[in-house]
Parts: C-alpha cells; sequence; structure tokens
C-alpha cells in the first residue's frame, strides 16, 4: 500500500469529477420529466400507449444497464440514419446521457406513479368542487402531497444514477472510472490496488454527500408531513436493492 | 444495415452460455444470502465495536459502485490471500487465482449487505409473541428456529430475495471485465465474430428480458403458494 501515490494521483480525479457529476445531472433532470408524461399515461391507462409504456419499463428493468449502454452506442447511429440523419459515429457522452435518461425515465415514472396513487380520491374532489383547473389543481394539491411520497424513492433513483454513472467508461467515456483504468494502465500494473482504492473511496463520499442532501430533503418532508397529519410508515425510505 | 437473421444466430449462441450464468448468479444468491445472515445476526448482539465497524463496511459497499469494487477485489484479493496464506507458511501464487472465483466474492460480498436488509425487514416483521407462545409450549430453540421463525420470515423474505436473484443476473454483465463468460460477454463475442455488434446486443437483450419475464412469472406464483398458508 503506497498511500503516498494515492493522494498524489487524487487531484487529477478531480479534474474529472464534473464529467460524472454532468452526466448525472443531465440524466436525472431529463429522465424526471420524461417519466413524468410515461406515469401519467399509465395512470390513465391509454389504450395502446400503456401498453407500450408497459413493455418500456419492463424491458429497462430487465436488462443490465451496461447492455442498454452498448446497444444506445451502436445502435443510434442506425437508428438516427433511418430517420434521415447521417451521422455515422455519436459521442460516447451523448450516448451515454441519452442511454441514462432512456433508463431513469422508466425507473422514476414507476417512483410516480405510486405517488400519484397514493393521494386520497376526496382530495381531487374537493379541489374540482372548488373550481380549480387542472393546472391549478396539479400545483395546489397534487404537488405538494406526492413530492413528500415520491422523495425517498426519487432519492435511490439518484443514487442508483451515480453508481450506474461509472458504467459509461465501458463506451469510452473518460470519467472517474475511465480516468482509474487509464491510469492502471499508465503504471504498468503496479499499483491498481491504490488507484482503485482511490476511485472507490471518491464514489464513496460522492454518495455520502447525496445520501445527506436526501436526508436534509427528507426532515424538511416529515415537518410539512406533520402539518398535513400524514401517518409515517416506520422505515418507509429504506434503500432498496 | 440491420440484419435480422444475425440477431437470430446470435441468440442461439447466446444461449449457449445462459445455464452457466444462471448457475454463477445462483451461486453468488447463496453464498450472500448466507453472508447477510451472518450480518444481521452479529449486528443483533449489539457488540459495541463489531458494530460500528459493519456499520462503516456497509455504508463503504453501498456507496461504492460494483465495477469498482470488482476491480479493487480484482487486484488486491491475491495479494491479500498470498499474505495471508504466508502466515501459515503456504505457498501462493497470486497470478493463479481464478477469475470466476473473484467474481464470485466479489458480488456475494456487495450483496450481502443487501440481503442482511432483506432478512433484518423479514424479522421485523415477525410477531414476537409467537416466539413466546412456542416457547411456552416448550420447544427448544432450534425447534422454535425450525418451525416458527424460518417459515414466516421466508415468506416475507423470498419475494426480495428473488428480485435479488435478478439483480445479480444483470449485474453478471459486469463479469466480462475480468474475462468471464457471461450473456453479455458472450454478446461480445458473438458480436465480435461476425462484425455485428448491434444484432448480438439485441439478442443478449431478448434473452435478458425472456430471463426476467420468466423469472418473475415463476416468482409471483411462488409467493402466491406460500402466503395462501398463512391466510
Amino acid at each position: 500500500m503506497d498511500i503516498q501515490y494515492m493522494i498524489e494521483i487524487f487531484p487529477q480525479f478531480l479534474s474529472v469529477i464534473p464529467i460524472t457529476i454532468l452526466i448525472v445531472v443531465l440524466s436525472a433532470v431529463f429522465g424526471l420529466l420524461l417519466s413524468i408524461p410515461v406515469a401519467a399515461i399509465r395512470i390513465r391507462k391509454i389504450p395502446v400507449l400503456s401498453q407500450l409504456m408497459g413493455a418500456y419499463i419492463s424491458f429497462t428493468r430487465s436488462t443490465p444497464i451496461l447492455l442498454q449502454l452498448f446497444l444506445f452506442f451502436f445502435g443510434l447511429p442506425v437508428l438516427l440514419q433511418l430517420i434521415g440523419f447521417d451521422i455515422t459515429n455519436i459521442g460516447a457522452i451523448t450516448a451515454a446521457v441519452a442511454c441514462l435518461i432512456f433508463f431513469n425515465g422508466a425507473y422514476m415514472s414507476e417512483v410516480l406513479r405510486p405517488a400519484y396513487l397514493a393521494i386520497d380520491k376526496g382530495q381531487h374532489e374537493a379541489a374540482e368542487s372548488l373550481g380549480y383547473t387542472p393546472f391549478q389543481k396539479m400545483k395546489r394539491v397534487v404537488i405538494p402531497q406526492m413530492a413528500p411520497i415520491a422523495l425517498p424513492g426519487l432519492g435511490n433513483a439518484m443514487i442508483h444514477l451515480i453508481h450506474d454513472s461509472s458504467l459509461v467508461f465501458a463506451i469510452g467515456v473518460v470519467d472517474i472510472m475511465g480516468m482509474a483504468t487509464i491510469m492502471s494502465g499508465d503504471t504498468f500494473g503496479m499499483k491498481q490496488v491504490e488507484v482503485f482504492l482511490t476511485v472507490a473511496l471518491i464514489y464513496w463520499g460522492i454518495s455520502m454527500v447525496s445520501e445527506q442532501i436526501i436526508r436534509l430533503l427528507e426532515r424538511r418532508k416529515k415537518r410539512v408531513l406533520r402539518k398535513t397529519g400524514y401517518e409515517l410508515k416506520e422505515e418507509e425510505a429504506g434503500y432498496s436493492v | 444495415m440491420f440484419d435480422i437473421m444475425t440477431v437470430f444466430e446470435s441468440f442461439i449462441e447466446i444461449l449457449k452460455v445462459v445455464p452457466k450464468t444462471l448457475f454463477l448468479a445462483l451461486i453468488i444468491l447463496v453464498l450472500s444470502f448466507t453472508l447477510g445472515a451472518m450480518i444481521t445476526y452479529i449486528q443483533s448482539l449489539n457488540i459495541p465495536v463489531v458494530k460500528q465497524v459493519i456499520g462503516v463496511l456497509q455504508s463503504f459497499l453501498r456507496g461504492t459502485p460494483n465495477v469498482v469494487l470488482l476491480y479493487l477485489v480484482y487486484y488486491s484479493l491475491p495479494l491479500v490471500l498470498a499474505w495471508f496464506l504466508g502466515l501459515f507458511n503456504v505457498t501462493f501464487d497470486p497470478t493463479s487465482l481464478n477469475s470466476t472465483a473473484i467474481v464470485i466474492v466479489t458480488f456475494s460480498i456487495c450483496y450481502s449487505v443487501f440481503q442482511s436488509e432483506i432478512i433484518r425487514g423479514a424479522l421485523h416483521s415477525l410477531d414476537k409473541d409467537q416466539i413466546e407462545a412456542a416457547q411456552s409450549l416448550g420447544y427448544s430453540t432450534t425447534q422454535v428456529l425450525r418451525k416458527v421463525i424460518i417459515p414466516q420470515v421466508m415468506v416475507e423474505a423470498l419475494p426480495d430475495t428473488m428480485n435479488a436473484f435478478l439483480i445479480i443476473i444483470k449485474a453478471l454483465s459486469l463479469a466480462f471485465l475480468v474475462t468471464v463468460v457471461d450473456i453479455f460477454a458472450q454478446a461480445r463475442l458473438v458480436g465480435a465474430q461476425s462484425f455485428s455488434y448491434l444484432e448480438a446486443f439485441v439478442a443478449a437483450a431478448f434473452v435478458y428480458w425472456g430471463i426476467c419475464v420468466l423469472l418473475t412469472y415463476v416468482i409471483d406464483k411462488l409467493e402466491n403458494r406460500m402466503r395462501r398458508g398463512y391466510a
């Protein structure tokens, strides 16, 4: 063990952390945006579309994220060619972000759907009888109640995303893991343990920070829920596999 | 550009490694379940320092991605083993360690943390009066465990454990990094032979999808049957 070496290589990893964060944030934001229509279609049970979305969710859940990454990396150019864009090779980061948005859209929609369904029917009726427009109802009644229920699931999705983003090095993105594989090659296989231990510590740190942020939000959630009188179930926020 | 026939041919080729992948996943599931049960037991003893150490280890295993852990174990396990066996004057060649063994060790450790959570959750759901009732009937500890605790905890833990099985199958796709051939690695090999990666990956996706749909169906049936007994 060469702790001196670990400290030496640490700054080099710091320079690639923004790439990981960029990928995570982009796919989290657009994944959430994608998951809203998917969840809406599934809740409304729109005939053909609902079955299609069911297949989409089952597909993303049952294939490894690594396989999906490769499918996007090799498949997107072919797909784009079909609709006229002639791009022989798309960037690895584009493919990675597109894939993670696709994956996360399905994952988060399965968080949002039960959260929406958990809201009492009477709440909808009350809002309608007060003459709220659908948008007002969403903003003032549904979302404030949905958010605290969906929060733990969304937090889990975030941590999963951070972990999954470590796989994008497989299609050639130089993120933290990509940097690590380059480095372990540079040292002619002498210091791999140190390199990967450093990477593990960095990911541990990132996960801990995001967990703290989620916990902070959760504390707010408890305060909001106490006001509305919602019964908190024990261990509701457990980290699922 | 995209050839359906190649997809079909790759599909047949990939099917050949499905039994091996399932077997590997099963070994990992059993090992991680055993390890998880041990972790739950040790934690329930509440030994001061040990409890904190396990807590830190759990947080570490949860906070780092599987790839990183796989590489870490891949490079460090042979050295650790050689050092450890050296204490007993057994000579061990670090390069002789099989990479399949490394995959099994890594994932068993990774998922033992999640398994221990599942077991703990299932134990929580058990009614404490049941144990007291059994004790008052004069059951011995093993009898209580065998006839009261395990049947009920199994029903609670089974769906999550089977879910973990699916997750392990998916996680095994990382094994290609250390040259172990599973479904995903086979797809890469097939793709490389025919220069048609996309077709091979589409075929692999269908294989995974099929396995998942089938297993989910079996799990649902099994769970329904087990729940009926206690309804």
